[in-house]
């Protein structure tokens, strides 16, 4: 089960608001390579997951990013903050404002709605494992992308730490996948599918 | 490369390897880490994977108030663990991990007392239930300083 704690993983605190930032932030909350899709991606991948070490990276990774789609949308939340008539006009957050006013919806920036298409779940742990060095290099890119986009500092340091936890997760995906093909034919690890003809 | 090898952040890959695999080369034991509070600002504990964009690094600790302490450390536990899920034979991290965790638990109790409740199950404070009586986190005023 998952208990609520009742803080952020990294401080969130943007004292201006900034609402056309917001509408390009809003894509790493529900965009195609997002928090929430990692979330999903990760905790619904645990299930066919052989070997309890690799369930349980993919369940504290995919509770870390929960917490990093709890930090996005207080960013978004912290942005949209109080607006003026002039800001709710501002070019780029006109169209979500007229949608979902000043809530936090699970959107990509293109408007394009939170879709469970821009994640896998394969069942079987090879193909799993290099979706999920992929999205975490995704992911990177997209905060690149924030950075090049943002000069907000109170937002810039949040997002530096989000990118940052990408580099790990490739990391310790990439170790994961060293730790499960010890386990296969050496002579052929796609012999067959460990998730599903072993159980 | 050799700015990597001097740094001592080189990493491992296998001697035989089978074809037509993605490798990542595997973190060795022992490598170098940030104390809990520059962890938090640099978004790892290891200085061997802290490769920032452009340059754009954070430099400035957060303030030493209880909650950023307890962020630091949580922080240091999660990370830990992370590094502990692939590495369960590094006897010197499960320590560090066991220590990071026993400050946490402390802090936590801590803030507890002084703030008021972390978990639902720690709400009944002062003879009321309290759950409701601080900001939510992604509120602004919940990560003012003080």
């Amino acid at each position: 089960m998952f208990v609520y704690e009742k803080k952020l993983q990294y401080p969130v605190k943007i004292a201006a608001t900034n609402p056309r930032l917001a509408s390009v932030i809003i894509s790493q909350y529900g965009g195609p390579d997002g928090e929430l899709g990692a979330s999903l991606r990760y905790l619904s991948q645990r299930y066919s997951m052989p070997y309890p070490e690799l369930r349980g990276l993919l369940t504290d990774i995919g509770t870390e990013e929960l917490g990093h789609l709890e930090m996005v949308g207080a960013i978004v939340h912290q942005l949209t903050r109080d607006l003026s008539e002039n800001q709710i006009k501002a070019d780029g957050f006109a169209q979500y404002f007229v949608d979902h006013t000043a809530g936090v919806f699970p959107t990509a920036a293109s408007g394009f709605p939170w879709s469970a298409a821009s994640m896998q779940v394969k069942g079987d742990p090879i193909a799993d494992l290099t979706e999920d060095l992929a999205a975490e290099q995704k992911a990177r890119v997209t905060y690149d992308n924030i950075l090049r986009l943002s000069d907000d500092p109170d937002v810039n340091d949040v997002i530096k730490f989000l990118r940052e936890r990408e580099i790990v997760h490739f990391q310790r995906f990439g170790e994961a996948l060293q730790r499960l093909r010890e386990r296969l034919d050496q002579k052929n690890v796609y012999y067959m599918n460990p998730s599903f003809d072993m159980s | 490369m050799n700015d990597n090898n001097s740094r001592g952040c080189c990493g491992v890959l296998p001697a035989m390897a089978p074809l037509a695999n993605p490798y990542v080369p595997w973190q060795p034991q022992g490598q170098a880490q940030y104390a809990a509070k520059t962890g938090l600002i640099r978004g790892t504990l290891f200085p061997c994977l802290d490769l920032p964009f452009l340059d754009m690094v954070n430099s400035e600790e957060k303030s030493d108030t209880m909650l950023h302490q307890l962020q630091a450390l949580g922080f240091a536990v999660q990370e830990l663990g992370l590094y502990l899920d692939t590495h369960e034979d590094d006897a010197e991290a499960a320590e560090l991990f066991r220590q990071y965790a026993e400050l946490y638990e402390a802090g936590i109790k801590q803030y507890t007392q002084d703030n008021g409740p972390m978990f639902q199950k720690q709400a009944y404070q002062n003879g009321r239930y309290s759950w409701n009586e601080t900001p939510w986190p992604w509120e602004y005023r919940a990560n003012q300083e003080g």
